[in-house]
């Protein structure tokens, strides 16, 4: 375990004393009515108190990690990566964040250590798409299967994410590997702290990439690109194998460019949420809204855009609560706002928590929008 | 070989009313079961969560039964109904996970009936033993 005070001295984060830039923009202290919690806040309590209160302040579990403190901060400090090396000391401690959901998605994800596990995980496939045994692409397809079992009643795209993918790589003639034995990629259990089972994750994932041969890894969730991408490399190997976003991968493409626009589309107003491991981890703002207008829409930015994008809530499903509710509230108002009649994002994840949210009876036409996937929506159009 | 000797486990979750008077009425009438069989009261069947039967599975369970009460016999009105519904979210899982159509099953049976509660468990137990003869 690294203690408390090498976890502040190895992410810099004294500097946060004399500044506190990201409490400006922290959507949790925003948020929260019933204390004052903020980065730099934890920050003060770690160099000034002992592990208790560290462990104890509300804002250890329900950072979102979204990054919006270090897209503002002057000394370029990683307050994520601190907040995941508390949680990775913490559950030393046997503490850990909400157990969210009844605790169904970390139990399937220890579940997925397991190395005798053989899933039944490509049922979705079905005809008309094609995948090989053999080729220099792959397509992770995460959690998505589980996503769509999981959150059948939210009536979220879950697999038809997957399917869309796969009919926008055969139609750019790509016939990719789709692995049978694929695990979750790790990313809510680094996250959250819980280091063993991501390892074991990332161990099993690592070696039957390997063995494909492949060259490249697509995916369309942003956290398996960033997990497969940086975290994997830093913490366990590297695959050696190129990771793209699925949009990453078609603005190199000229998939959009003989399209004939659907009129149905055309000049229709839309917005993007930019997903927090797409844009300000990962750097890809432009590509996804390029598709966007490819595709005949006309974009209107919400009023927090790009590097300033407010997280959809929640993060690892490690707190679900009121203050996940309001900022999740928050961005359907401003998606409203924009005067656009469809959200688009890029990620399943921010497609539940949005659905979850409007599902409030309370709140009705006030957060209600209708939200897709951009890899359903170009896929509709192929 | 039979589960119960080689260590095996099978999670039996009941509601707390109809059914499980139907265990205790298999007690009642020394009807006995599979000592395998590990039964778990709950004040409603509808109260389990996906996350609590994939956690049975995680530790090392063999099966879950989750025996609940007849529809228009619920003690809670929704309870029977919610349960089918958590049911099937939990078999669309574990399918995926690679469990076997038989490893999780729901059952609803009327008050006190330990005979047929029992013929049920006896029922369950056999299907898993042939599960893992074939492996």
């Amino acid at each position: 375990m690294n203690g408390f005070k090498q976890i502040v001295q190895s992410n810099r984060v004294w500097l946060c004393l004399d500044c506190g830039k990201c409490s400006s923009v922290c959507p949790i202290t925003r948020h929260v009515v019933d204390c004052y919690t903020s980065p730099r806040l934890l920050v003060e309590t770690a160099i000034g108190c002992g592990e208790a209160e560290v462990l104890d302040d509300p804002l250890l579990w329900s950072c979102l990690t979204c990054n919006q403190c270090t897209e503002i901060c002057p000394s370029l400090v990683s307050f994520s990566d601190f907040i995941q090396n508390v949680r990775e000391a913490a559950r030393d401690q046997d503490r850990s964040g909400d157990c969210t959901h009844g605790g169904m998605i970390q139990t399937w994800g220890r579940m997925m250590t397991d190395p005798e596990l053989k899933q039944d995980r490509l049922d979705w496939i079905g005809s008309g798409l094609k995948t090989s045994e053999e080729s220099d692409t792959v397509y992770f397809t995460g959690c998505l299967p589980y996503y769509d079992a999981a959150f059948e009643k939210l009536d979220i795209e879950g697999i038809e994410i997957a399917r869309s993918a796969l009919k926008i790589l055969n139609h750019l003639g790509i016939e990719p590997i789709v692995l049978a034995d694929e695990r979750c990629c790790g990313h809510d259990q680094f996250w959250q702290g819980d280091m063993a089972a991501f390892r074991k994750l990332g161990e099993a994932n690592l070696e039957i990439l390997k063995r494909t041969g492949a060259k490249r890894i697509v995916t369309t969730c942003p956290e398996c690109a960033w997990t497969l991408k940086h975290t994997y490399p830093d913490t366990i190997g590297d695959s050696g194998m190129e990771v793209l976003h699925l949009a990453e991968l078609l603005a190199e493409t000229d998939l959009l460019d003989n399209l004939t626009i659907n009129p149905d589309t055309a000049h229709k107003q839309v917005t993007y949420q930019d997903p927090c491991r797409l844009g300000r981890f990962s750097g890809v703002y432009q590509s996804p809204r390029d598709l966007i207008q490819g595709l005949g829409y006309e974009l209107k930015e919400m009023d927090h855009n790009r590097e300033a994008s407010l997280c959809c809530g929640t993060s690892c499903w490690s707190s679900c609560g009121q203050v996940n509710k309001k900022i999740q509230v928050e961005r359907l108002k401003e998606a409203k706002s924009s005067g656009a009649e469809l959200l688009i994002t890029a990620c399943v994840k921010c497609q539940i928590h949005f659905k979850c949210a409007q599902n409030d009876p309370v709140l009705e036409e006030e957060v209600q929008i209708n939200i897709r996937d951009l890899t359903t929506l170009i896929a509709e159009q192929l | 070989m039979k589960i119960q000797e080689k260590g095996s486990k099978i999670i039996l979750f009941t509601c707390n009313w109809n059914a499980y008077s139907g265990l205790e009425g298999a007690g009642a009438e020394k009807r006995s079961y599979s000592a395998s069989v590990h039964p778990i009261r709950l004040s409603c069947l509808g109260r389990i969560t996906p996350g609590i039967i994939l956690k049975a599975f995680e530790q090392g369970a063999k099966g879950v039964y989750l025996v609940g009460c007849l529809e228009d016999e619920c003690r809670y009105e929704t309870g029977s109904q919610q349960i089918r519904e958590i049911f099937l979210e939990t078999k669309n899982l574990l399918k995926l996970l690679g469990y076997q159509d038989n490893q999780c099953q729901l059952d609803f049976v009327a008050a006190g009936n330990g005979k047929s509660f029992v013929e049920n468990i006896h029922k369950f137990v056999k299907g898993i033993e042939e599960l893992e003869e074939n492996l």
